[in-house]
């Protein structure tokens, strides 16, 4: 059994973002990336899973920078193997879209049985990951999993809707699953590990895919304009009341 | 231009979002026509009688369908995509709506855009409203048609049901040899208070000043439909259970509506909720550090303003 | 005939003794090194010292007296015990010639008087006074102890009352034997009759010293002979220095604690010497606030659980593995390092670097309590426990009347370490923000590393990442080493503790100041110009990783007095302060009390002064910590948490000023 797990990183989102000049992208000036959160989860699901079945784990990723240091997480992380594809120092920004061809090329060379990665990423404009891959390789896909078990040929799954609702499914192998949340919480890494593995070589690959169209030349960004501070409503209680009461309900909120 | 609207619809009853979808085709000037995947005819035919405000239905029926299959419904909708060529798919941004738009579009071989908010034409040009980077940024894209689009729960108000169910049009699609079925649903137990989950929270500071005036914030709360959560200090003081509390050492919650009244905004209760889609603030102090993240704020009394947004809450029922 | 009976006895109750010592002790041989054979005369000299004079049990002042009754009297009574078995073993041996029937007799007679006050301000001490620090100490072997040593008096007495009544001459040299005297002959026991009394007496005497003996090894009474060795071989090191783990003996790495021989020889001989006084536990913030740690309890927890590996004792809640068996992973998270319980142990006992091995083993394993583990992975993510990227580190100097050099690209005088509190934080920012406009008011010379700064790893390490400190260190030395300055300047003592006793051991030694000592000094130089204005009735509260850790008590107080202010001191005050709660990592921790918060309970104990009007603080973290604890008790109106900074702000002359 093999399982590959698809990382991508993600701006900080603790911070205010700003948006550069061109208004085509956030300002990368005064941010940090990370881990997009529902990788996390799929590379822990990974984990558990290897850990359950003795199946052996491939990292991806492909980053203009920090994926080595990512994959080396990974490593710490308990994954077999690691591979980084190179898209070029200068695409700092790729959508999920337009990376998806090249993951789908890696994948086809590793043939595994499982590939999980994370729902979804905030800046997936284009569509998420998973069900591109998924369209892509001609494999069952299922996103919005909350809990990943391995059979005889095939995976249960729980995909969960809104209001808590969900379904086991059970999928045949090889699929395509989009995580939102792993068996159990990612456990903690402890930095002994990642100091070790920080002196690793990574294998990286030259991708022969080209870039999956998207729309990022017709993407405009901006900060919306509530950032700034509060908005202050005015009047005695009544007056403030009815405001708000006014703006939940142009917010469809109530 | 029409547009091709995915109907999510559990237990029989089509979702709100459906209907959402509905009225932001109708807002564009564009006809809704709706694809409705149920276990048999008679099942596609019900749900269509719900979706008074669509120009018609597309029906796709089989046994697989009976509940959401991922497999099957992409399937139908690529099917339904090429076959009626609408100008614009729609589908809500859900589980669902994941795993079809992103799929359909490669399947058709469509452009798309995920997070909208809000969809404008702009003659040949859709331009597509998105809110990412968990709404800290605005993104305008404009795609042109023909396209896809997930839409945001709750980015437009549904229309209210006017007009006749539409006419049904039944679709063969091809679903022999799915590579997944659905075995069980699962409904949740009743967990009781889930912050991290709520849709809307209503939190209430230091200033409650005790449990005698919580049923105020109680009744706040119930109007609203909204989760009733403290700062620390009220869960300290034992007014309410740990389980309310946000913030730093609490839950971190994201909801669409976080309003609060007598919270000062430290920055350890701000970790816990300076996420929120839409956070109004109530505090008598108009320096209040909270001014600084709320987006929409009041210099007012809680005591004179929960009551007041208790009965205009009511009132607009 | 006796000779030979008495040879045989002691001989064997030392044996027996003996034995029961060799196989508490034997494991020792195996555990790891501790590396506390250097410095010898200062070892000795300060172990005589501190027993001597009974420095910290004085602290304590009712058991420290009563400690000092019982211990000089067990010195003095050693006389009379030497004079038993001598004259018994040896025939013929005998201390009158030194004065053993005067002036030794007559201190027999008196400290056997002192002895038997102190045991009974023992007795009343642990059964009617029953201070809270007993709570969880074994009573029954205190109890027995009392039964054993007051035996030990009364026979000693008793012999020398049976001696004087054959003949029936009291003597002035044993005034207490005298007394003692008379009822006995009223009892009709002379002459004949009083030497058989004599021979019985002395016959009690033996066996209830020889009893003693062989109950010791087992008892917490041991520390008679332990506490020696182990303030002996204290350690010396700085006392912000955490010990780094070590391979255990036969292995080639160091690993995380997993059996008893993988703490260090000290560790366990720790174990052995607790004397269960609870001094730790009555000092101890988590024990205070209701936190599942008791720094008594987990020593005695530590010494029962290698007691029931090596099978001489047979507890069921002390069974392998350490942490999940005998020590629970609660009590560990608890800690907050804050270093009162070693500071007040009489016998030196190091429960911090024992809890840190223990979290080690925990994170090890991955298993860490999920606020922290969000902090943890901040740090290795971004280098920062808020998870803010470097770049934002230096946000906080926008605005400011000057810009801020880069040490890493100019040479400078003093290099300010921020820290990660007094970057991130909006209310640590602005204060950051006053710094650097004194700072640049008396014309410092000063630099900061910009987005260069890593967290410094105090509290990293302290929650038990070694690999993550050694990264977060290592980074922030090769950044330093390539800057040029004369000194180091932080407003945070975390931060101060690592770069001073941390990091040396790391290889990298620098001069490193507290801005207390800084602004201190500059005051005195009249580069900032005091104008005192409105005098306040103030307190200041210590820092532990200023105060207790790196001894930095009076800058801090001396800058206060100098801004005019009037200084009152809380009852716990310099190194007996009382911790805020947020080191040792716990300020990422989930923080709901099981009663009230330290930092709650610390504003309380300022209140109680009467008319403070402000609680001063020299840490950013402490500005965090106490303003929300005033907010949480309501008193905003009453006591203002207000750092050192802002305080000489406010009476610092502006320029404007100062030309005129
Ligand atoms: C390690 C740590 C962890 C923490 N974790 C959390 C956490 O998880 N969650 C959390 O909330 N806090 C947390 N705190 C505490 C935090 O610092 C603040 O103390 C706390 O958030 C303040 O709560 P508050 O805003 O309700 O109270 P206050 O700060 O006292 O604010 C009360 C507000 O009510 C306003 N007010 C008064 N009367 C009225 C009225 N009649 N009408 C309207 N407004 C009125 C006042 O102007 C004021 O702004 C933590 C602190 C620390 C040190
Ligand atoms: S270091 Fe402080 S918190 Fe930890 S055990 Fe000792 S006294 Fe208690
Ligand atoms: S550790 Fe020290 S202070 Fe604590 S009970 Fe033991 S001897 Fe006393």
């Amino acid at each position: 059994m093999h399982i590959a797990a698809i990382l991508r990183l993600n701006p900080v989102l603790t911070e205010e973002l700003e948006v550069d000049e061109d208004g085509r992208d956030i300002d990368r000036e005064w941010i940090g990336l990370e881990l997009n959160p529902f990788d996390d989860q799929a590379l822990e699901q990974a984990v558990l899973l290897k850990e359950a079945t003795g199946a052996k784990v491939t990292a991806l990723a492909a980053e203009a920078e920090g994926g080595e240091r990512l994959l080396k997480t990974a490593l710490a992380r308990g994954v077999d193997e690691v591979l980084l594809i190179e898209v070029g120092e200068e695409n700092v920004q790729l959508s999920s879209r337009a990376r998806a061809p090249l993951f789908q090329e890696a994948l086809e060379g590793l043939a595994p049985d499982l590939v999980l990665t994370g729902v979804l990423s905030t800046d997936d404009i284009y569509g998420e990951l998973a069900p591109q891959l998924g369209a892509l390789l001609d494999w069952p896909q299922v996103s919005a999993v909350s809990n990943v078990a391995l059979g005889d040929g095939v995976a249960t799954l729980q995909q969960e809707y809104s209001g808590g609702i969900s379904a086991r499914i059970e999928v045949q192998l090889p699929a395509v699953v989009g995580l939102q949340a792993a068996t159990q919480p990612p456990r903690y890494v402890a930095g002994s590990k990642l100091r070790d593995l920080l002196k690793v070589e990574v294998p990286t690959v030259e991708p022969g895919a080209d870039f999956g169209a998207d729309l990022a030349d017709a993407t405009e960004l901006e900060v919306p304009d509530t950032s700034g501070g509060a908005e202050m409503l005015t009047g005695d209680a009544e007056a403030v009341a009815a405001r708000i009461h006014e703006i939940l309900v142009e917010r469809g909120l109530v | 231009m029409r547009c091709l609207i995915f109907v999510e619809h559990s237990d029989g009853t089509v979702s709100e979002s459906a209907l959402e979808l509905g009225a932001m085709a109708k807002s564009i000037g564009a006809e809704a026509v709706g694809l409705i995947c149920a276990a048999d005819p008679g099942a596609v035919n019900a749900l269509a009688g719900q979706l008074g405000s669509f120009d018609a239905v597309i029906g796709v029926a089989d046994d697989s369908l009976a509940t959401y299959n991922p497999d099957a419904a992409a399937r139908a909708l690529t099917a339904a995509t090429e076959a009626h060529k609408p100008d614009l798919v729609m589908t809500s941004y859900s589980a669902a709506g994941v795993d079809l738009a992103p799929n359909v579009a490669i399947r058709t071989g469509r452009q798309m855009v995920g997070y909208v908010s809000g969809l404008e034409l702009d003659g040949d040009t859709l331009n597509a409203m998105s809110t990412v980077y968990s709404g800290k940024l605005v993104a305008r894209t404009g795609m042109d048609l023909p396209g896809i689009v997930a839409v945001m729960p709750g980015a437009v108000k549904a229309d209210g049901l006017s007009g006749g169910a539409p006419a049904v049009e039944m679709m063969d699609v091809d679903l022999s040899g799915l590579r997944m079925r659905v075995t069980e649903t699962l409904v949740p137990e009743n967990t009781g208070v889930n912050l991290a989950d709520a849709e809307k929270i209503f939190c209430v500071g230091r200033a409650l000043g005790g449990t005698e005036k919580i049923e105020l914030a109680e009744n706040v709360a119930a109007a609203l439909g909204a989760e009733l959560a403290g700062s620390r200090p009220v869960i300290d003081a034992g007014w309410m259970p740990k389980v309310r509390q946000v913030g730093k050492s609490g839950t971190k919650v994201k909801p669409r509506l976080y309003l609060m009244a007598g919270v000062s905004g430290a920055p350890e209760h701000l970790e816990g909720m300076a996420n929120s889609e839409l956070i109004i603030a109530i505090n008598s102090d108009e320096q209040a550090p909270i001014f600084g993240t709320a987006h929409y704020g009041a210099v007012c009394d809680m005591f004179e303003l929960m009551p007041a947004l208790t009965e205009r809450l009511t009132a607009g029922k | 005939m006796t000779t030979p009976i008495l040879w045989a006895l002691t001989l064997t109750a030392m044996a027996i003794s003996g034995w029961r010592f060799w196989v508490r002790f034997r494991p020792l041989l195996a555990a790891r090194p501790a590396g506390r054979t250097d410095r010898i005369a200062d070892r000795l000299s300060f172990m005589v010292g501190d027993i001597g004079l009974h420095r910290r049990l004085l602290r304590f002042s009712y058991s420290g007296i009563l400690h000092a009754l019982i211990f000089s009297s067990f010195l003095v009574l050693f006389t009379a015990i030497l004079e038993s078995f001598g004259s018994g073993l040896f025939p013929g041996f005998s201390l009158t010639a030194i004065g053993g029937e005067t002036w030794i007799a007559l201190l027999q007679n008196i400290f056997a008087v002192v002895i038997t006050i102190g045991l009974g301000m023992a007795i009343y001490h642990r059964f009617v006074i029953r201070p809270e620090r007993f709570e969880g100490s074994k009573t029954r072997d205190a109890t027995i102890i009392y039964v054993l040593a007051t035996p030990i008096v009364i026979t000693m007495i008793l012999e020398a009352s049976a001696r004087l009544a054959i003949d029936g001459q009291g003597s002035a040299w044993r005034p207490v034997s005298t007394l003692f005297m008379y009822p006995m002959m009223a009892l009709g026991i002379t002459g004949h009759a009083a030497e058989q009394a004599e021979g019985v007496f002395y016959w009690a005497h033996i066996l209830a010293i020889l009893a003693f003996l062989v109950y010791i090894p087992g008892s917490k009474h041991r520390h008679m002979f332990t506490a020696g060795p182990n303030i002996f071989f204290r350690p010396l090191t700085p006392k912000g220095q955490l010990p780094a783990p070590a391979p255990t003996p036969g292995e080639d790495t160091p690993t995380t604690v997993q059996a008893y021989r993988d703490f260090t020889w000290k560790d366990l001989l720790d174990t052995m010497s607790c004397t269960e006084c609870g001094r730790c536990q009555s000092v101890c913030p988590a024990h205070a606030q209701g936190k599942p740690l008791s720094p008594k309890k987990l020593i005695m927890n530590l010494r029962d659980g290698y007691l029931t590996d090596q099978g001489l004792m047979d507890s069921p809640d002390h069974a392998m593995p350490i942490v999940g068996g005998t020590i629970q992973p609660e009590t560990l998270w608890s800690c907050t390092t804050c270093r009162a319980c070693m500071e007040v142990c009489p016998v030196h006992i190091e429960h911090v670097p024992k809890i840190v091995n223990l979290r080690r083993s925990l994170v090890e394993e991955g298993e860490v309590e999920p606020l922290l583990q969000s902090a943890l992975t901040n740090f290795q993510s971004q280098g920062n426990s808020y998870g803010k990227p470097a770049k934002q580190r230096a946000r906080w100097t926008k605005g400011l009347s000057y810009k801020i050099k880069d040490a890493r690209k100019e040479p400078v005088d003093i290099l300010w370490f921020v820290g990660d509190f007094a970057s991130f934080d909006p209310r640590a920012q602005k204060l950051s923000f006053l710094v650097a406009e004194l700072l640049g008011r008396a014309g410092v010379d000063v630099g900061i590393l910009y987005d260069g700064e890593r967290n410094s790893g105090n509290d990293v390490r302290r929650a038990g990442d070694e690999g993550l400190f050694e990264m977060l260190a290592m980074h922030n030395i090769e950044q330093l080493e390539v800057c040029e300055f004369n000194r180091i300047m932080t407003t945070d003592p975390h931060s101060l503790n690592a770069l001073k006793s941390e990091y040396p051991a790391l290889g990298a030694a620098f001069d490193v100041v507290h801005y207390s000592e800084l602004f201190l000094e500059l005051i005195k130089a009249d580069r900032l110009r005091i104008n005192p204005g409105q005098a306040g009735r103030v307190t200041y509260h210590d820092p532990c990783y200023l105060g207790r850790y790196n001894g930095i008590f009076d800058a801090p107080r001396d800058v206060i007095r100098a801004l005019g202010h009037e200084l009152i001191e809380m009852p716990r005050n310099r190194d007996n302060s009382f911790c805020c709660g947020a080191g040792g990592g716990r300020i990422f921790m989930e923080d709901s009390p099981g009663g009230e918060r330290t930092s709650e309970s610390r504003i309380r104990e300022a209140m109680e002064l009467g008319d403070i009007d402000t609680f001063v603080v020299a840490c950013p973290k402490d500005v965090v910590m106490y303003s929300a604890a005033v907010q949480a008790l309501g008193v905003e109106d009453r006591i203002a948490v207000r750092d050192l900074a802002e305080l000489i702000t406010e009476t610092v002359e502006t320029e404007e000023r100062v030309a005129q």
